[in-house]
């Protein structure tokens, strides 16, 4: 495929993401369409240690490591410092990882987007806390392993609609993309990029070893949590425009489940539970974007 | 120019004279006169800042972590609870080495809820690397401000000015605001040592492992002695252009006195009355005002107390297990000078209670009447309590 | 103003800030797994008989660099206008596209390809050797395979002369094929394009049997590409009643422009392509066309779209009926036919074919006989294999001393009797002849084996002459090797055409042209299957950014200092043009 992206990489190798990292692919990407003109705010996440151990940076860019939870504040601070010193240019972008933008980080993603400050955040979304070694989050999925729900406590709640929170705050912009879906993931960061205001970008990003896959599956997977509606490809606008971006042919979850380590435990009947939760949500994306459903 | 103003508008004054240009906070009680003024400034364009109305202490601070990285003079202020949540970005503010001024106004913890003077909530925060002054007067607060961004603008730490809840905050008292360009004469603008910058990138605060991370916290411990040698060359510098001093402690009557007693915040002020009444009566006592406390002046706290017979500190705070904080760190800076006084350790005014002229003579007396404290804190003015259960 | 933020103090400041990058980390020390750049062979182009590049000929036609696309063809096969037309393109039968949609219609874009190349007067570059052998070739005969054989030596550098019977180039293709299949001018330009590399075509030149012995002093070797002309008889009595017709001398005389009315019911006998073409001209001449076949109608030889586009022109089939005698009463023929059917199998695996019931008998007004041939003259069958004598895929090379080299190609070697096959055969031949003449005897089988696509039979003339095909592997890429998710279902394109009523009233072309749109379209169905088409997915997926392009983006190189070998690259290849192996030493 054809990238409308630069032709210039803002990462340098020899960081030590795990082989197959989807969050690396995604910020790979982000970089090469925002460019070198961004400060960006990075929480506890896998990426504190990707971006590289001291005197390390994998980055091109100004980093500003932060508290976990503080994703949201930080780069309101940060913003605030830019435009007092007029620099309108210069765009601020909060990386973080599910832990830090569903959980601990939410009251001041929260805030942050209540004010509407000018910042795109986003959020790559492995799962679970990963870096810590995989324990559950809550945008763990239903039916998932973790270290934290291991053996038959595998997680039994649905994974939190991060996107609806962030849109019940009517945010200018908000999205869902998938590393497996690049031209799709390029345009909407640079529709981020070219509106106003608080913007959001929920980037699905396999884990291999959370997820317990081979490394090169990870964009297959990535891929396939699309192509059965689990991960569905959409956007917000002002938090009533919905657009559906991608209409997949709805293949069946169970082959998504059965490639996949950390949900081998599940049976046949929540294998269909599962499904019938897909379906259900699709239902509700469908009616909320307006399309005829069936 | 002398105007009537509360301690939360000197504050404010102060701010705004030292051109701040981020200013973060969550309301709190009694916190929030400085931030309603602060606000009042910058809506009317009497400041050229941002500020930013975050959802908690922990983002406002957190807030100032980034605005600051990007090269900026940044402001908050806090009290109690809001002190308490923020602590995690104290750390990481020091860490980061962000000259970062706070108004932390002394608020005791819950629970029971109580919104009055308690100097638990700031001395809680010692360990966490940040300067700390604690005032006696609006002037003094206003004046500690504008000295504080350019003591930690020099040695790149964060600085904490320590006001009482009400007594402090609330009350009005003329103050001597000065014109903004002397203001500028003693703290040109902020020129950042480091800043976040996309023409020269780099990562702050990264992963730092055990063969870097120490080096960073020596760093911070030379800052600290750093700002201990820079502080007389500010203070000149600063009598020089506005007439005040203050001093990283005050000693009254220190010298030749048997008795000093060692105070804090507004304490002070009444303390200064009876210790003008005891020597009219011909008592050898003595005063010293602790207005730094970190970095610890250690040798100025042992040439004035070394020469007393008998020192007596009054906290307004205390460490649970062990005794009031003050007393603590002052007989530790006394333990290793040969023939050092006894350091005897009273708790008063704990949650907004009236420390008055009485409770400070009766204390004195005490003092006069033992050769050595029986225990090491004596919690002063406690009431008898009929247990409900 | 005191001057601040001096460096003295400054030099206290140690900060947990970063000066330097994350290079220094060779990450490629994690690596179990190797990725590696390795093209691989498509099923189509090993499924050509005559070795045609074929994905990246469509590769090439969906950029829209129609010239190159076109030139890539020329390189195995002179003939891409007619094989665009004419050939049974066993490719489709093999594109993976089929277990995703629909086969890539590759015999549409090879003609599109060679219509547009003619119609902007193209002037080809035909990669060659530059340097002249000193060997001379004599190629007896002038149809698909001599020509093809004089085009590929030509190339490889030797001097070549061709020798046709009849007054006209083209052979089968000239004399055998109706026009509205394969227009006349369409034949003579590629003739002519081969005339062009200096080749002289000596027409109505027959060769007697004693111009083997005779070549040798001047001809190092004679090529033999006579085709099939002697029709085979049916055996049954009446057969050589007048007007009972042969059918390859009918189309000739249609393609000399003769063209004779004719009416009522024609039976047509056999159920071969030439059959099929008998019954469909005479339909074009007016006469109503049966077509009588012994077997069943799933057995007949003749392509499968020939059948059909003869029944929409009104062609009837009668299977399973066998010619029993010829009688001719009152001015109509008399055609007694055995019904047949079908008990059991043959060798060859078709339905054994037995009698059934009484005889029947039919009337026709015409009978023509269009059952095959064989070779024209005795001495140009090959002879048989011995120690001199070296039967290949589809041509047999005799070495015997005393005569100049002969290699028997076209229909008299080949192993199916079609255009392709007879390219298939003059290639083979022209390879064989130049290992012999550069390398010697012991290295022909070996010197074959090395140009063959993928598995064989099918041979390369760019793999021969050294060009970059030889660098693919010969693994066959099928569909489950196909990353699917990069491609989107889209019909194959529907061949314009003309009406079966339009059709009828004459002998123009039938299938008309397509657009260049409807042509990038259809080539952009391709899986390009093991070919490399920079679409970069390899560049984009790599999370440690180890995968670099050259100026253009046409290069690419794999950092091995920091790839830790994820293998994403090769898991994300839509076309599998990489592998990814086990770390050696690891």
């Amino acid at each position: 495929m054809k990238l409308e992206v630069l032709d210039r990489e803002y990462m340098y190798p020899g960081h030590v993401a795990c082989p197959g990292c989807g969050a690396a692919i995604a910020m790979r990407f982000l970089l090469k369409t925002l460019g070198e003109k961004v400060i960006m705010v990075l929480p506890a996440c896998c990426w504190s240690v990707i971006a590289g151990p001291y005197p390390q940076s994998t980055l091109k860019i100004p980093v500003i490591h932060s508290a976990f939870e503080t994703g949201g504040a930080v780069a309101t601070g940060v913003r605030a410092a830019l435009d007092i010193q007029g620099d309108t240019e210069t765009m601020v972008v909060t990386w973080a990882g599910d832990g830090g933008t569903f959980d601990i980080g939410f009251q001041a993603l929260s805030g942050a987007v209540e004010r509407n400050e000018n910042f795109i955040y986003v959020c790559y979304d492995n799962e679970a806390y990963m870096n810590t070694g995989v324990q559950r989050s809550s945008s763990t999925p239903y039916g998932a392993w973790t270290t934290t729900t291991p053996g038959r406590e595998w997680k039994k709640m649905r994974k939190k609609n991060i996107v609806e929170a962030l849109v019940a705050h009517r945010i200018p912009y908000a999205a869902t993309a998938n590393i497996a879906f690049p031209e799709d993931l390029v345009t909407k960061v640079k529709k981020a990029r070219d509106t106003k205001g608080s913007r959001f970008l929920h980037i699905f990003a396999t884990c291999p070893t959370g997820w317990r896959i081979p490394s090169e599956m990870s964009v297959r997977i990535a891929r396939m949590a699309v192509q059965t509606n689990i991960f569905p490809l959409y956007e917000v606008e002002d938090g009533v425009r919905y657009t559906i971006n991608y209409k997949p042919k709805e293949f069946p979850v169970k082959e998504y489940f059965h490639l996949q380590g950390r949900f081998q435990h599940l049976t046949d009947e929540d294998l269909d539970h599962i499904q019938d939760m897909v379906n259900e949500d699709w239902q509700l994306l469908l009616r909320k974007a307006g399309e005829r459903t069936p | 120019m002398k105007r009537v103003l509360e301690g939360s508008q000197a504050v404010a004054e102060a701010v705004r004279l030292s051109r701040v240009a981020v200013i973060s906070a969550y309301p709190i009680t009694p916190q929030t006169h400085i931030v309603e003024t602060l606000s009042d400034f910058c809506a009317q364009g009497k400041m050229n800042a941002r500020f930013l109305r975050v959802e908690s202490e922990h983002s406002a601070l957190a807030s100032l972590i980034g605005a600051a990285t990007t090269g900026v003079r940044a402001f908050t202020a806090t009290s109690g609870q809001g002190l308490a949540l923020m602590h995690e970005v104290l750390h990481w503010t020091s860490g980061a080495r962000l000259p970062i001024v706070m108004a932390e106004v002394n608020r005791a913890l819950a629970p029971g809820w109580n919104i009055w003077i308690d100097q638990t909530d700031s001395l809680a925060q010692r360990d966490t690397g940040w300067i700390q002054f604690y005032c006696e007067s609006g002037q003094e607060v206003l004046d500690t401000v504008i000295q504080s961004y350019r003591l930690g603008e020099e040695v790149n730490m964060p600085v904490m000015v320590v006001l009482d809840a009400f007594f402090l905050s609330h009350t009005y008292e003329p103050v001597d605001v000065p014109e903004q360009e002397e203001v500028d004469r003693f703290l040109p603008p902020f020129v950042p040592k480091f800043k976040a910058d996309p023409a020269a990138p780099c990562a702050f605060g990264p992963l730092v492992p055990p063969a870097a991370y120490m080096e960073m916290r020596h760093s911070m411990a030379q800052a600290m002695e750093e700002a201990l040698r820079c502080y007389p060359a500010m203070e000149e510098a600063f009598e020089g252009l506005f007439g005040r001093r203050y001093g990283m402690v005050e000693a009254v009557h220190c010298e030749g006195s048997d008795i000093v007693l060692v105070t804090t915040g507004t304490v002070t002020s009444t303390c200064r009355q009876v210790l003008e009444e005891l020597r009219g009566k011909g008592e050898k006592v003595g005063l010293l005002k602790l207005r730094m406390f970190r970095p610890f002046p250690t040798d100025e706290i042992r040439r004035h107390l070394g020469g007393a017979k008998k020192v007596a500190v009054i906290d307004r705070n205390f460490s649970f297990g062990a005794s009031g904080i003050f007393a603590q760190e002052i007989r530790a800076a006394l333990c290793n000078e040969p023939g050092h006084p006894p350091v005897f350790g009273f708790v008063a005014g704990i949650g907004g209670r009236d420390v008055t002229a009485d409770t400070l003579k009766g204390i004195y007396e005490h003092v006069k009447a033992k050769e050595s404290p029986d225990r090491e804190s004596v919690w002063v003015g406690l009431q008898e309590v009929r247990n409900e259960a | 103003m005191e001057k601040r933020n001096d460096t003295a103090k400054t030099s206290l400041l140690i900060l947990p800030r970063t000066f330097t990058s994350t290079e220094a980390n060779k990450t490629g020390s994690w690596r179990y797994l190797r990725p590696r750049y390795e093209e691989k062979t498509s099923p189509c182009s090993n499924a050509c008989p005559a070795g045609e590049d074929i994905a990246r000929i469509e590769m090439l036609a969906e950029e829209g660099l129609f010239k190159e696309a076109w030139e890539t063809i020329l390189r195995e096969n002179p003939f891409p206008a007619i094989c665009g037309r004419v050939c049974f393109h066993p490719c489709e039968g093999r594109c993976n596209r089929k277990e995703f949609d629909e086969a890539v219609a590759i015999h549409q874009i090879e003609r599109f390809l060679a219509d547009t190349a003619r119609k902007n007067d193209s002037k080809p570059v035909i990669v060659g050797r530059n340097e002249k052998r000193p060997e001379k070739i004599a190629i007896a005969g002038a149809g698909p395979a001599g020509l093809a054989a004089a085009y590929f030596l030509t190339r490889l550098g030797y001097g070549c002369e061709i020798f046709e019977a009849r007054e006209e180039a083209g052979g089968i293709l000239r004399w055998g094929i109706p026009p509205y299949r394969l227009p006349l001018d369409v034949l003579q330009a590629e003739i002519a394009r081969i005339q062009d590399l200096g080749i002289p075509i000596r027409t109505g030149t027959p060769l007697g049997p004693s111009f083997l012995s005779e070549a040798r002093g001047k001809y190092a070797a004679v090529f033999l590409g006579c085709g099939h002309s002697r029709p085979r008889g049916l055996g049954i009595p009446g057969e050589d009643l007048e007007g009972v017709e042969e059918g390859l001398p009918f189309l000739a005389s249609i393609r000399r422009g003769d063209m004779p009315k004719i009416s009522g019911p024609v039976a047509v006998v056999g159920g071969g392509n030439s059959a099929v073409d008998v019954a469909r001209s005479v339909a074009r001449l007016g006469g109503e066309s049966w077509i009588l076949y012994r077997r069943r109608r799933e057995d007949m030889p003749a392509f499968e779209t020939e059948i059909l586009q003869a029944l929409e022109e009104g062609v009837k089939i009668r299977e399973l009926l066998a010619p029993v005698r010829l009688e001719r009463k009152n001015g109509r023929f008399v055609f007694t036919l055995q019904p047949m059917r079908v008990d059991g199998k043959d060798v060859d695996g078709r339905g054994r074919i037995v009698p059934d019931g009484d005889v029947e008998t039919m009337e026709f007004a015409k009978v023509f006989k269009a059952i095959g041939e064989e070779a024209g003259e005795d001495w140009y069958r090959p002879p048989a294999e011995d120690r001199d004598v070296l039967r290949l895929s589809n041509c047999t090379v005799s070495m015997k001393p005393g005569l100049p080299v002969l290699v028997y190609g076209g229909d008299l070697a080949a192993s199916l009797k079609s255009v392709v096959h007879a390219v298939a055969s003059a290639k083979e031949g022209a390879i064989a002849l130049d290992i012999l003449f550069r390398e010697g005897r012991e290295n022909l089988s070996g010197g074959l084996l090395k140009c063959r696509v993928g598995e064989g039979p099918s041979l390369s003339m760019e793999i021969h002459l050294g060009g970059p095909r030889g660098r693919r592997s010969s693994h066959i890429v099928s569909y489950s090797e196909i990353n699917a998710d990069y491609f989107q279902m889209a019909p194959r394109i529907t061949q314009p055409r003309l009406l079966p009523e339009e059709r009828l009233k004459g002998f123009d072309e039938i299938d008309l042209r397509i657009s260049a749109n409807l042509a990038i379209r259809e080539a952009g169905r391709c899986f390009n299957c093991g070919l490399c088409n920079q679409c970069d997915n390899c560049f984009l997926f790599c999370p440690d950014m180890s995968i670099h392009r050259g100026e253009g983006g046409t290069d690419r190189w794999i950092d091995y200092d920091y790839c830790k070998g994820c293998g994403l690259c090769a898991a994300e290849c839509p076309r599998n043009a990489m592998v990814l192996e086990e770390e050696k030493g690891s």
